[in-house]
């Protein structure tokens, strides 16, 4: 017994220690002399100089989320961009934390409704619909400058005539790479020639043609090819049991159990990986993986380097040219932050600072992204790269993604679909019909 | 994993802990003003090593649980997303029992209903719970009795307990994989095709089990070894003499003997199987709703499909179905009368 009362208080010792060697998160710095806003005026009237006004004084903590993280080097260029941000305004830091694009909806709406949620958030265009059914981001129309970003991009976070996110990136568009080692130098003009080359390839331990079988993202592009949509013209009626949707699924079929062309069973992680390693002649892929895959291979993170081709997914035959969504990364403001005038003003000056030219001409630099700013689109840094000019020739074929509240049922819907489709189900028909029925369900239980 | 970022996370941690200790000391100095200067009762110490424990309860299982049941009577979903207060009463989203009524009547997913999945989670309990309770005995036999390095054979078969159960899942889940997955290498070695473990509903509920019992054997398995342990061998010495053979013993003597202590294992190991989210979660990648039980598509309802109202009212309406299974057990059973009557 008294061994035991000399544990407990060498425990409760030993966090009090701990305890008041806490130098605290918030003590107090000499507060930066005011300086002017250095992005920018905030205002819905397109300006061609920004107004100066007094930055806020006194010490600012934001907490920002962002979907990127380490591996492709995109939460570094937050970091980045952060550090930038603070070096010019001393009085304002960040903590910067990573979450999953799943987990970063998930956890941000319980925070706000915890009242803890982040200030700022990087994150994808279609968490607009739910977080705008919430009422939990703040509209910012009034804080940057639409002018400034690429339309479409702008238009990507646009709901109800409100631009509820400012664009860091524009594209987030499905696109072919391919080795072209294994597949050849020349993109595929059609669907037949684009079989017929990863047929070739696919042997000896190497596959022609990976993508992740699991996901519905995947299986848009093909839709879209075939002369379908999600929605109806309504924008909210769900329109899945189609002939274009039983002509994707029919596709997407053949290209695993007819032609043979593919892995047995791919995610993500394996079709990357294949790909990575060089097994693999071509893969569908976002321009977010531009980065990685056209990295040197003799670097810290070897990429294809020369041997990597970009382009659009080719036309398919009895079909049109595929059209992936476009959306991008964008950031958002919490609505909570409107309610403090001096941190709103902190957050759009940031919003605006980090989508300038210079900072945008660097992401695509860093991260070989398609800036969403509208002079850093026109760069010749962006012009002027084969990478990244078949990039933008694949946003051109895209279409911008729905962000409303029913394409989460919508994407689900399809997702059962496409993974019961890539179990060797060929009954499209029952397939699309369980699409359309399981989006419904769930639609009306919104 | 920066030093900085380790030295915040003590800090944080530290100072819940102070907290806490401060807290817990405040509650033990009034109950003892209350109860041993005060009430002078007896049963003041007692009352004072449990009250920290029930605080703690009441404020993370109690309060949450109250909360919970007020959500369910209202329509709070993305579309609402707000603090319902009382009822919803005062914002206008109160809805009455129509979140029950939705649970049996509507899809809970999107495609599945309430009937499909209960069916899905019983035949995942049984399957689970057989195989824990007949490997486990087999295993607690064969190690009751005298041998060479049983310490280690224990060690090796509770491993699986010792592990944390995500990261054994994740490894799980990873070699599963159809082309670079373990099982299916193995398979193919021994001259068969590969199994689309992640992808075919039939084979994922398969792997799901396989995963399970894995994880769920040793805890089964110490269980009833401890009450093996505490069987008398006169007993054994007895039947013996009487001519009985080993089926014999096992029926008559060992099986009754071990129901005190069978009874409780199975109600947990039901009750933990019934409500296992980690398995299906992690295992059934592809959220096949063909292997979703009920705790999994309450999961997916709340927080993919943001319908927090009818979750809610599920959570409660699973409750009551473990309730009744385990008042019902105990009653029919008899089980926790003792075997000595």
């Amino acid at each position: 017994m008294k061994n035991r009362y000399r544990l407990a208080s060498l425990v409760a010792a030993l966090a009090i220690v701990v305890g008041a060697c806490s130098t605290g998160s918030s003590s107090p710095t000499a507060p930066a002399a005011s300086q002017p806003a250095t992005s920018g005026a905030p205002s819905g009237a397109p300006s061609a100089e920004p107004t100066e006004m007094a930055f806020p004084e006194g010490d600012f903590a934001l907490t920002m989320w962002t979907k990127e993280g380490e591996a492709d080097g995109s939460f570094q260029f937050n970091k980045k961009l952060t550090d930038a941000y603070t070096a010019l305004h001393p009085n304002v830091t960040f903590e910067l934390v990573n979450k999953n694009v799943e987990v970063l909806r998930e956890d941000f709406q319980t925070a706000s409704l915890a009242g803890d949620a982040p200030h700022i958030l990087w994150t994808v265009a279609d968490h607009i619909g739910p977080f705008t059914s919430a009422d939990l981001i703040l509209p910012l129309d009034n804080l940057v400058d639409r002018a400034t970003f690429v339309p479409a991009a702008a238009e990507a976070v646009t709901a109800d005539g409100t631009l509820w996110g400012v664009p860091m990136s524009f594209g987030n568009q499905l696109m072919l790479y391919w080795n072209k080692d294994l597949a050849g130098d020349a993109a595929p003009a059609t669907s037949d020639d684009w079989i017929a080359a990863a047929k070739s390839a696919h042997t000896g331990g190497n596959v022609g043609i990976a993508f992740n079988q699991t996901e519905s993202f995947w299986l848009v592009p093909f839709l879209g090819g075939f002369g379908g949509s999600v929605f109806a013209e309504d924008g909210v009626t769900p329109t899945l049991d189609t002939d274009a949707m039983r002509s994707a699924l029919e596709f997407l079929y053949d290209l695993k159990y007819t032609e043979q062309v593919t892995p047995a069973e791919a995610d993500y992680d394996v079709a990357d990986g294949l790909f990575k390693e060089g097994k693999a002649a071509f893969i569908i892929n976002g321009d977010w993986t531009l980065g990685a895959y056209s990295a040197p291979p003799d670097g810290e993170n070897p990429g294809l380097g020369d041997k990597l081709g970009v382009g659009p997914l080719p036309t398919l035959t009895g079909g049109e040219d595929p059209k992936p969504y476009i959306a991008g990364a964008f950031l958002m403001a919490s609505k909570a932050v409107g309610d403090d005038a001096d941190l709103q003003t902190v957050v759009a000056d940031f919003m605006q600072f980090a989508s300038n030219k210079d900072n945008q001409v660097d992401i695509v630099q860093t991260l070989k992204r398609l800036p969403g700013n509208a002079e850093a689109i026109e760069d010749p840094i962006v012009t002027g790269d084969p990478l990244l000019a078949g990039a933008a020739e694949a946003a051109q074929k895209g279409v911008p993604q729905p962000t409303n509240l029913e394409m989460r049922c919508v994407f689900d819907a399809m997702t059962a679909g496409v993974r019961d489709l890539f179990t060797g189900n060929n009954d499209f028909a029952g397939i699309s019909a369980s699409m359309q029925s399981g989006s419904e369900s769930c639609i009306a239980a919104l | 994993m920066s030093l900085d970022a380790v030295v915040t996370a003590i800090q944080q941690v530290g100072l819940t802990l102070i907290v806490i200790a401060i807290a817990v000391a405040a509650l033990e100095g009034v109950l003892y003003l209350l109860l041993v200067r005060g009430l002078k009762t007896r049963l003041a110490t007692p009352l004072m090593l449990v009250a920290p424990a029930f605080v703690g309860l009441a404020i993370l299982i109690v309060y949450p649980l109250l909360w919970e049941l007020n959500v369910s009577f209202t329509n709070m979903s993305l579309r609402n997303f707000r603090d319902p207060g009382f009822l919803g009463l005062e914002n206008g989203m109160f809805v009455g029992l129509d979140n029950y009524v939705e649970v049996f009547t509507r899809p809970v997913l999107q495609l599945t209903t309430f009937w499909q999945l209960l069916l899905q989670t019983v035949l995942w309990t049984v399957i689970n719970v057989t195989l824990h309770v007949a490997g486990g005995m087999a295993l607690a036999l064969l190690l009751h009795r005298q041998m060479r390095g049983k310490g280690i054979y224990r060690a090796l078969i509770i491993l699986p307990w010792a592990i944390p159960q995500v990261i054994a899942l994740l490894i799980w889940r990873t070699e599963y994989n159809n082309e670079y997955g373990a099982a299916n290498q193995l398979l193919r070695m021994a001259g068969f095709d590969g199994v689309p473990w992640l992808s075919d509903p039939f084979w994922n509920f398969i792997a799901m089990i396989i995963t399970n019992v894995w994880l769920g054997i040793p805890f089964m398995m110490v269980i009833i070894l401890g009450g093996l342990s505490s069987i008398s061998s006169e007993y054994y010495e007895a039947a013996e003499m009487d001519g009985a053979n080993s089926r014999q013993s096992f029926r008559a003597i060992t099986l009754p003997l071990l129901r005190p202590v069978l009874t409780p294992a199975i109600i947990l190991g039901t009750v933990w199987t019934f409500n296992n989210i980690n398995v299906p979660f992690f295992i059934n990648q592809n959220e096949l709703e063909t292997s979703d039980i009920l705790v999994t598509a309450l999961f997916r309802m709340a927080f993919q499909y943001n319908r927090y109202g009818d979750a809610a009212a599920f959570a409660f309406v699973i409750f009551i179905i473990l309730l009744v299974f385990t008042v019902f057990y105990v009653r029919r059973t008899g089980s926790l009368r003792g075997a000595y009557e």
